[in-house]
């Protein structure tokens, strides 16, 4: 944990400038409920309390944590928090967010799969390999990709294909 | 703009339709939403399909309908008003040829009632409709009137199968050759069944227990069971199978163990994503490996479970080719005359 001595809101100013529900969390009281009931705290270190904690206090270190990609988003947590408006798993997509933005996050091979849906939406519009039953028409798919423009889904899939096409290079240069 | 909760309201049917709530339905349009993993599972829709036959429901799918896209909001790969950009294209689609769409998975259903949740906050709301301009301006064809347009009250509704079939239990059970014959049921509803509150009015509804499978199952002539992670989740957790593998099968061993130890035939869910999850031979396998432990508690999906017990050709309801352990087991006791 980053050194800090009182409330900074510098950091959480941020995140609700980002999304404004996130200001819900100056609610939490810390009684640790979320925790008790959360799937990922049984198996991982993962505690909500201390990520908002966290982020109250101006600590960026909860960016570079593994932490946050622990959370399973089963919303577990906001059915059994005694305050109404706190949304932790939008508090978790959008720290999420911010440390993809700065570079942090799971690393490409564990991300693969992603590339892999990636491809199937902008291709097909679904996430497996075929749909049951017919296909989405083309001019369907043009429609998704537009709406896609700039996010990072597409990032993923541009930086597939290219490493596809350098894949191809380097097995051709081989033969 | 009405961004009230598209949610079906199941308690209004109740009360204007007290005698036979399936009558509400016996004028509408009906349309079942395509869940990707249903390839996987065909029986979940065509089960579903089949039944609203049987009852005299006309039903279709929507042609120009793509994935909910739920899947990549969780895993940052869009923004939310991307995500209700896609959802709108969607609910636009349906609301041109349905009044009611039903939802075969809990994912699916939660992605498009949070996609109009999120259309509640002017600046997604504003970012949104920027971006089905674009799409208009770039790619559509205006084939109807507001087609990238955010819905203005639309006239459409959404309900999760599993509710609809509750709703219409004694209707269902009349069309049953077969029952439960006493088998022990384990039931998973799945966090995004368990822990929505989009769709409910009251507290009560949200926070109340929720019954309604082990409701079903007594009503079929089976046992349900109770056990220890009966809430649990089942190990999916949007990307936790790919990026935190053993902690994310941890769970989903905890769930089946539980489920096994007191003695459950089978773990009866509403959610095809999770029955991916609880069955798929892989991870069955991993367990195996990681924990030492071969577990052999068979899933089915509730639409699945209703197939077979109103007598379906088994291709029709379930595919047992799907490798799950003892489901043929499970389909003979239940099919045997």
């Amino acid at each position: 944990m980053e050194e800090h001595t009182d409330w900074n809101w510098e950091f959480f100013n941020e995140i609700v400038e980002d999304v404004e529900e996130n200001k819900n969390i100056l609610q939490c009281f810390a009684c640790g409920k979320c925790v008790g009931d959360c799937p990922a705290a049984k198996v991982s270190d993962f505690n909500s309390r201390k990520i908002i904690y966290k982020v109250l206090h101006g600590d960026k270190s909860v960016l570079r944590d593994s932490d946050i990609w622990h959370c399973y988003l089963c919303e577990r947590c906001t059915r059994v928090c005694p305050k109404e408006n706190i949304n932790i798993p939008l508090l978790i997509i959008n720290l999420r967010n911010e440390s993809f933005k700065q570079g942090y996050g799971p690393k490409y091979n564990d991300l693969r799969k992603y590339v892999e849906m990636s491809e199937r939406f902008l291709t097909q519009g679904i996430v497996l390999e075929e749909p049951l039953g017919e296909k989405l028409p083309q001019e369907r798919i043009d429609e998704l990709n537009t709406i896609c423009d700039f996010a990072r889904i597409k990032y993923v899939f541009k930086a597939s294909n290219e490493k596809q096409k350098i894949r191809k290079k380097k097995l051709e240069r081989k033969k | 703009m009405n961004f009230n909760s598209l949610a079906l309201d199941l308690s209004e049917i109740e009360k204007e339709y007290p005698e036979n709530p399936l009558d509400y339905f016996k004028d509408k349009k009906l349309c079942l939403f395509k869940a990707c993993l249903e390839k996987y599972f065909p029986g979940v829709r065509w089960g579903f399909q089949d039944l609203l036959e049987e009852l005299q429901l006309k039903s279709t799918t929507c042609k120009n309908q793509s994935c909910c896209s739920g899947t990549f909001f969780q895993r940052n790969l869009i923004t939310r008003a991307q995500f209700s950009a896609i959802n709108e294209r969607n609910l636009n689609e349906m609301n041109q040829q349905a009044d009611i769409v039903f939802f075969s998975c809990n994912g699916c259903y939660n992605s498009l009632l949070r996609g109009r949740d999120f259309l509640k906050t002017p600046e997604v709301r504003v970012k949104t409709q920027e971006i089905l301009n674009s799409v208009e301006k770039k790619v559509g064809k205006e084939s109807y009137p507001g087609k990238y347009k955010i819905l203005e009250d639309p006239k459409i509704k959404l309900v999760h199968d599993l509710d609809f079939l509750y709703l219409i239990r004694n209707d269902v059970l009349n069309t049953l050759k077969f029952d439960l014959r006493g088998l022990k049921v384990a039931v998973h509803y799945g966090c995004h069944y368990l822990n929505l509150s989009r769709d409910k009015k009251t507290l009560n509804s949200y926070l109340g227990s929720k019954t309604k499978l082990e409701e079903l199952i007594e009503l079929f002539g089976g046992v349900p069971v109770d056990y220890q992670e009966r809430e649990s989740c089942c190990g999916w957790g949007a990307s936790q199978l790919l990026i935190n593998p053993r902690e994310a099968l941890k769970i989903t061993f905890n769930k089946l163990k539980s489920a096994e130890n007191v003695g459950a035939d089978f773990l009866l869910m509403p959610c095809p994503t999770c029955l991916y999850t609880l069955s798929k031979p892989e991870y069955r396998n991993k367990i195996e490996k990681w924990f030492d432990e071969k577990l052999e508690i068979p899933t089915i999906h509730l639409n699945e479970l209703i197939s077979i017990l109103r007598g379906c050709e088994e291709e029709r309801c379930i595919s047992l080719t799907r490798k799950t352990p003892r489901l043929e087991e499970i389909f003979e006791i239940i099919t045997q005359l």
